[in-house]
């Protein structure tokens, strides 16, 4: 397993340096400077040249990607042209707000779907079924900016059952909108798939073996069934928690919430390109961290799989 | 008995009358305390002064910093502020500025103490201020490149920049190189503010995080993307006519919501006190139902399309340029797509800046006149122009009606919507034929605009998109610039307008207005011609 583990974590760092000398190149390519949107509407030529200077934009772009490849191996991701802010540091106070919101809205898909899903599949062509079912087609179709800003306008200004945006560590009030809305899409897709899977699972020979050995039918779905079912949900919610850890932007806009994914669409709009970097590498890390936890997880619920 | 009806009658509005004006002078007391929450779209990138460019970051400039000088709420002149008094030199080369005294740094930022532990403004801080705009490269250090050897203090062969002068501890002086009018309305810029040398120092770069000024607002937290937390600052310089000390409020909070219809919902809901710039789709229920709480007036900027007038088709073609000026119905766009919102234009200078000329000949709507001119410019069939446009609905939906207006003339119109770096890049480099672009004043002169937009001078990134180019024209303003007697400037200006437009280098379209939605408890709050981001906070209190 730690052979393993590390195997994965080497296979990573080429797939990481893939990636940042793609956006490095693409960055490089994009019109739009980023020391002349520093300098507002209008700038003369001589203070650009010097702010270009001291930003080391001025040095040729194979000095540029050495020098930042170089730093980069030292851990340090640069300083933002924006506002100067290390962007290690601006990654980690914003990551804390993702980190939460992400996880808890996780946590409510994974109950709200799985829970769905099996119903569902138990008792198929049921109310519950088509009633869940037509739901999760909704939760996959609505789009996100939507279904926050309707809670909003309802629970917030119109019912006054939660106060309005912000983030207020602390304080659970605020998250339970944000939490709703960015769990909505993917505990509809976990309900959906966990319904399909269970549905093929209890078709199979040992499920019908279980039940004629008497088993109670608790047991049967619960220790038979689902677990047989929950790899395919497993590797969904691995790659959802990964999506929404790399940043939630509208949900984050919405809700005025300070995470990763506002700071990178805003270092995109500003062409800060220590801050696009810093958060695509942070992205690609959050991805291939969570593709290994799934892949280790697959272990845990299905012994035959092994780690040679 | 009449009589002492009479008697009585008057007694009572007597009395009546003294109660009024008890009740009016209890409504007129300022109270002190209480935290206004102010809306931000987002974080604000510079809180250092010197490097402050956009309106966002200016917000927090105005709280924690002073000039010396500042604009009056109208835009009209120049009023003191750490500087009490000044004078210009007969030659207009020499300012002396006479400096407030006890004025003092913050003694705290972000609850530690300061370096500088709240010690009196001198001259000596002045200078090191203005030095360090150039130690720093900011980028708005060029606006006074006029003070004598500012070069060579860029370049670095001078050790010090010898044009700003200590004559004593509460006397700054500036020599120029040459007289420049509009030197006080520059140093009315939020980037021309003293900044203690101890913190500055000792932070460098990371001023930005670690600001100190003598505003009347401290810093006190900044949760990144959330909001910046202000608390008064309880030794500021200024109080109000009563003598009283400023500002009321206890703090300010910038509170950062990205999305409009949220930021419009939580100023319904009371939890903002101020919605600066009401976002367009919801202006008509605001003017239908929230119109006590607009405040709403022309702000000094100009929206205009530009042609490029160094390239084809709109190169040395008078009557093109002519002909799309006449072929467009500001009035109706106006009304009809942003809600009357702006103001028609005539030509480059907004109402409300000096010089302004309400007589001035520009462009009426005119289809006819459009049509025969596009024939004369030797486009009868018609011609198909790009037009560069920067991403944002409002200038989308008025681009598309003045496609739909000269669609009408057999003008077509491609619209090209740009992210705002590649839309400025394209713009700069001439590689357009026509573009959206606008501009509201640094400083409240003519020569904000005039010189800088439209100098032949000014090509490109320094303000002159449409590389419009008139020797005569160039003149004018270079003298302007120089002219120390007001009147003779202010005509030199409005001719100089006159025969830019006559030029139509480019498609004149509307002047901004700046607006703000402010809930009814807050009094004394009042929106100057600068902009909402400007709107002075120390004299505001609450009153619930």
């Amino acid at each position: 397993m730690f052979s393993y583990i590390v195997r994965k974590m080497l296979y990573a760092v080429p797939v990481i340096w893939g990636v940042v000398t793609i956006v490095f190149i693409l960055m490089t390519i994009v019109p739009g400077d980023p020391a002349r949107l520093m300098m507002g509407q209008r700038g003369d030529p001589e203070t650009l040249a010097r702010i270009r200077a001291d930003l080391g934009l001025d040095l040729p772009i194979h000095k540029q990607y050495t020098r930042f490849l170089k730093d980069l191996v030292k851990g340090d991701l640069g300083v933002s042209y924006r506002n100067n802010e290390k962007v290690v540091d601006a990654l980690m106070t914003r990551f804390g707000a993702t980190l939460k919101l992400a996880f808890w809205a996780m946590v409510l898909a994974a109950l709200l779907g799985i829970l769905a899903g099996v119903v569902s599949a138990v008792k198929q062509y049921s109310i519950f079924d088509y009633s869940a079912m037509f739901i999760a087609i909704s939760g996959i179709s609505a789009p996100v900016f939507w279904v926050g800003l309707l809670l909003l306008l309802i629970f917030a200004y119109t019912l006054h059952l939660v106060p309005g945006v912000g983030y207020v560590p602390g304080d659970w009030r605020y998250f339970i909108l944000p939490v709703i809305t960015l769990g909505v899409r993917p505990a509809a897709l976990i309900a959906r798939l966990t319904r399909s899977c269970m549905l093929e699972v209890l078709t199979q020979d040992y499920i019908r073996t279980a039940r004629s050995k008497g088993l109670r039918e608790r047991i049967v779905i619960m220790r038979h069934a689902l677990k047989n079912a929950l790899i395919p949900v497993v590797t969904i919610i691995g790659t959802q928690v990964a999506e929404l850890l790399s940043g939630a932007v509208l949900t984050e806009t919405i809700f005025a919430w300070p995470g990763v994914g506002r700071l990178a669409v805003e270092a995109l709009i500003a062409r800060d390109f220590p801050m696009i970097r810093g958060t695509v590498i942070f992205m690609a890390v959050i991805f291939l961290v969570a593709n290994l936890i799934v892949d280790i997880s697959y272990g845990f619920i299905d012994p035959r799989i092994r780690y040679d | 008995m009449k009589r002492r009806l009479v008697w009585f009658v008057m007694v009572v509005i007597l009395l009546s009358l003294v109660f009024v004006g008890q009740n009016a002078a209890v409504a007129q007391e300022p109270k002190y305390g209480g935290v206004l929450r102010w809306r931000a779209v987002n974080d604000p990138p510079k809180l250092d002064p010197a490097m402050a460019t956009d309106t966002s970051s200016s917000r927090n400039v105005y709280l924690m910093f002073d000039m010396l000088v500042d604009n009056d709420p109208d835009g009209k002149s120049i009023v003191p502020r750490l500087a009490e008094s000044w004078e210009a030199s007969p030659d207009g080369k020499t300012w002396t500025f006479h400096l407030r005294k006890g004025v003092k740094f913050h003694k705290e930022s972000l609850g530690k103490p300061t370096e500088n532990g709240g010690r009196e403004v001198t001259a000596h801080d002045w200078k090191y201020s203005f030095e360090r705009l150039v130690k720093v490269n900011s980028p708005r250090a060029y606006f006074i490149d006029m003070v004598k050897g500012y070069q060579d203090f860029v370049d670095g062969k001078a050790d010090e920049w010898v044009g700003i002068k200590v004559v004593d501890d509460y006397t700054l002086q500036f020599e120029l190189d040459y007289p420049f009018s509009p030197f006080l309305s520059v140093l009315a810029y939020n980037s021309f503010v003293v900044v203690p040398k101890e913190d500055a120092e000792k932070w460098g770069k990371e001023f930005n995080f670690h600001p100190v000024g003598t505003g009347a607002f401290i810093l006190e937290r900044w949760d990144h993307d959330q909001r910046l937390v202000y608390r008064k600052n309880p030794d500021y310089w200024k109080k109000d006519e009563a003598g009283r000390q400023l500002p009321y409020l206890d703090g300010i909070e910038i509170v950062i919501i990205p999305d409009n219809t949220i930021a419009y919902e939580e100023f319904k809901k009371g939890n903002i006190d101020v919605l600066p710039a009401p976002p367009d789709e919801y202006y008509e229920e605001i003017k239908a139902q929230y119109s006590h709480l607009l405040q709403e007036r022309p702000e000094l900027g100009t929206y205009y399309y530009g042609f490029n007038n160094s390239k084809p088709p709109f190169k040395d073609n008078l009557k093109l340029r002519q002909a799309f000026n006449y072929a467009v119905d500001r009035e109706a766009i106006n009304e009809l797509v942003i809600h009357g919102r702006y103001y028609p234009a005539k030509g480059i200078l907004p109402p409300g800046i000096p010089g302004y000329n309400p007589n001035l000949r520009g462009y009426e709507y005119n289809p006819e006149k459009a049509k025969q001119l596009l024939a004369e410019a030797g486009f009868p069939d018609g011609i198909t122009v790009d037009l560069n446009v920067n991403n944002d609905p409002r200038h989308t939906l008025i681009s598309e009606a003045i496609q739909a207006q000269l669609k009408n003339l057999g003008i077509n119109i491609n619209i090209k919507v740009l992210d705002w770096g590649v839309h400025l890049d394209l713009c700069e480099r001439g590689e357009t034929q026509m573009f959206r672009m606008g501009w509201v004043a640094d400083y409240a002169d003519p020569d904000n605009f005039l010189y800088v937009l439209l100098h032949s001078e000014n090509h490109g990134s320094k303000g002159n998109y449409s590389f419009y180019s008139n020797p005569k024209v160039d003149e004018m303003l270079a003298a302007a610039r120089v002219e120390t007697d007001w009147d003779k400037r202010m005509k030199l200006y409005q001719e100089a307008e006159q025969m830019i437009v006559d030029d139509a280098p480019w498609l004149f379209l509307f002047h901004y207005t700046t607006s703000l939605l402010a809930q009814d408890w807050l009094k004394n709050m009042h929106l100057p011609a600068f902009g909402d981001y400007t709107t002075p906070l120390e004299v505001v209190w609450i009153e619930k």
